[in-house]
């Protein structure tokens, strides 16, 4: 049953064209003017996810809810949701000011709230004064804040972003993220955006799903998806972990890579599982004081200023070590290294 | 760096030959409107080439068939040009307003479809000339009605449909279903998405359309040589009616008249269209 907050409800949507079933029961909850992030691999079922919430591809068999109404049949141009597309989409035969009103124009507002609207709208996106500019005279920054602000005009009750990011070069993309989260809490717009970048999901999203293969993996916020991910997919999707073999030793303990830690798994003693390790959550002790701890050889060595990369091999098996520059012992390539593994930080599923 | 048109490096007689091919090219291309423009100048009554002197005779002959009734002459050639120019607007309207619906269609459909229906519209062009009208004056015969104009519309829209939905599929390609959907995201209907959107974004594939159907069906003479009759006839006939016996040079005047307005109809959708579709 729906909480009253809960702003659209994804009621078990499938979708399948053909034979190939793209989403497969897919069921969230969308709270009122929460920011959402689909992510997952590509051919995953984020972006016809997504098209399905906009109308543009029907759903074969679930309900989309809004606000405890039935919007499953309404073709697209009813239902009033702002989309920003991958391609942006901008008309290229209309100036800014024209862009952003069209959805105005459409909706018969008189021409004077038409300009006052456009001109709020280039204030809140900072771009004051290019509002007769072709949109071809702009630069790719630009047109993307055009383009949100276009879509913001006609003040949709659902965002909807399509990697709208994903053409901007590196550091104006992370810019970019931060305005576009700062607008969406100005505006208030339940949001959902679909990406496949994990650092993009975990800078916007009040909740993350992570989609494969057209099921919902997980779905909680950022931080949980993060540190306690609900299987091996999710874990290393997320900021690539450490996957290695790991069994239950005996109550409340399991071995990995040979060392016995503090863990409970809930599974009986004897159990085959497999660990899932962040590379910023193994330190790094020197040889001579392993104590126990598994021991492997530098194999690739990094300093990226504020974090050493690392990858240390323990038997055949490559780790990737983050570590914070100031913690890192004075290594070279070849030299032998222990590793401390913390049980608390340590994700383990059944293999 | 911008590379040049000319190579400049390599050996010489690479370069007289692009020279060598280039020149005899725009000659093959050139040479006949320059001896007709040469030839509408001359000042005697016969057509050697080239003429013994220069004068305006036979553009003041031109005008003079335009202004006064010519009571030796079966057809008028001001019926015949009006005929032609009527003919050739109705052929482009309707050119038009069957291809934009059927270029989008084509675009956004099945791809297969899509190649096949191009394939058929693409008949007329490798269908000999004679052939077609032979065919069309048999379907106009066995209807046995009286149609008018449109006994020569209606092949010339054959005759011209390739070369609009060309053009009408080239501008569709360039414009993406995203676009479109932005535009029904927003509120806008389907039908209102492509009238706010797709409809401005074809408008140079359009217009190249419009003038490559008027060009085409003002200068056919084939087809329209099985279809004409007594009433309904065009200025190529007309013109072609005037030289079978003895060549008129006012009709070399007339054509270069027809030259110059076919060239300012050309650099007027260039300009207007400004690189945005090929007009050949």
């Amino acid at each position: 049953m729906s909480t009253p907050d809960t702003h659209l409800h994804i009621d078990n949507v499938s979708k399948s064209f053909g034979d190939v079933q793209a989403l497969k029961g897919v069921d969230l909850e969308i709270k009122r003017g929460s920011f959402v992030c689909l992510l997952g691999p590509s051919g995953c079922g984020k972006t016809t996810l997504l098209r399905i919430i906009a109308g543009f591809e029907n759903a074969s068999s679930g309900r989309l809810m809004l606000d405890g109404t039935d919007i499953s049949q309404m073709p697209p141009h009813k239902r009033g949701f702002g989309m920003v597309f991958q391609s942006l989409a901008l008309f290229p035969h209309m100036s800014v000011a024209k862009n952003i009103a069209y959805g105005l124009k459409l909706r018969k507002v008189g021409k004077a709230e038409q300009r006052d609207r456009v001109e709020e709208l280039l204030n809140v996106i900072e771009l004051p004064d290019i509002a007769d500019r072709p949109v071809s005279a702009l630069s790719g920054g630009q047109r993307q804040r055009v383009a949100i602000a276009r879509a913001l005009a006609i003040q949709p009750p659902l965002f909807l972003l399509d990697e709208p990011l994903s053409a901007l070069d590196a550091k104006l993309r992370d810019n970019m993220q931060i305005e576009l989260r700062q607008l969406q809490q100005k505006f208030g717009v339940t949001t959902i955006l679909v990406t496949h970048d994990q650092h993009e999901a975990m800078m916007l999203a009040d909740e993350l799903v992570v989609l494969k293969d057209g099921e919902v993996y997980q779905s909680a916020d950022p931080a949980t998806v993060y540190q306690e991910p609900a299987n091996s997919f999710v874990a290393d999707f997320l900021g690539a972990a450490n996957l290695v073999p790991a069994n239950v030793s005996k109550d409340g303990h399991v071995t990995v890579m040979g060392q016995e830690i503090a863990c409970d798994t809930g599974h009986p003693v004897g159990t085959r599982l497999s660990a899932a390790m962040r590379a910023e959550h193994i330190g790094l002790v020197p040889a001579s004081k392993a104590k126990g701890h598994p021991v492997g050889a530098v194999k690739f060595l990094r300093d990226l200023g504020p974090t050493t990369e690392l990858v240390i091999a323990v038997d055949e098996q490559d780790l990737r070590v983050r570590c914070d520059n100031a913690t890192v012992p004075d290594l070279s390539i070849g030299a032998q290294v222990a590793l401390s593994l913390d049980g608390g930080r340590l994700s383990v599923f059944k293999a | 760096m911008r590379v040049g048109l000319l190579p400049t490096e390599g050996k010489s007689t690479y370069r007289f030959m692009v020279l060598f091919l280039a020149t005899i090219g725009i000659l093959i291309s050139s040479l006949p409107v320059i001896v007709v423009t040469i030839m509408s100048f001359s000042g005697s009554d016969n057509t050697g080439f080239p003429p013994p002197e220069l004068s305006l005779r036979w553009y003041w002959d031109v005008v003079a068939m335009f202004t006064q009734e010519d009571a030796n002459s079966a057809q008028s050639v001001v019926d015949s040009t009006v005929t032609s120019l009527l003919v050739a607007f109705i052929v482009m309207v309707i050119s038009t307003m069957v291809c934009i619906p059927l270029a989008y269609a084509l675009a956004r459909g099945d791809r297969r479809i899509r190649e096949g229906m191009e394939l058929l519209f693409t008949l007329p062009l490798v269908f000999p000339l004679v052939i077609l009208g032979i065919a069309f004056l048999l379907i106009a015969e066995s209807l046995r009605l009286d149609i008018g104009i449109w006994r020569i519309v209606i092949p010339h829209v054959a005759l011209v449909l390739p070369f609009v939905l060309r053009n009408c599929i080239g501008a569709m390609n360039g414009i993406s279903v995203e676009t479109e959907e932005a535009a029904i995201s927003l509120g806008a209907s389907p039908l209102r998405a492509i009238w706010d959107v797709v409809i401005p974004l074809m408008r140079a594939g359009i217009l190249a359309g419009l003038i490559f159907a008027l060009i085409i069906s003002f200068n056919e003479f084939t087809i329209t040589f099985f279809m004409y009759t007594i009433d309904v006839s065009t200025l190529p006939i007309w013109m072609y009616s005037r030289t079978v016996s003895s060549l008129d040079p006012s009709t070399l005047a007339l054509s270069v008249f027809i030259i110059v307005a076919d060239i300012v109809l050309i650099v007027l959708v260039d300009k207007l269209i400004a690189g945005r579709a090929n007009l050949f």
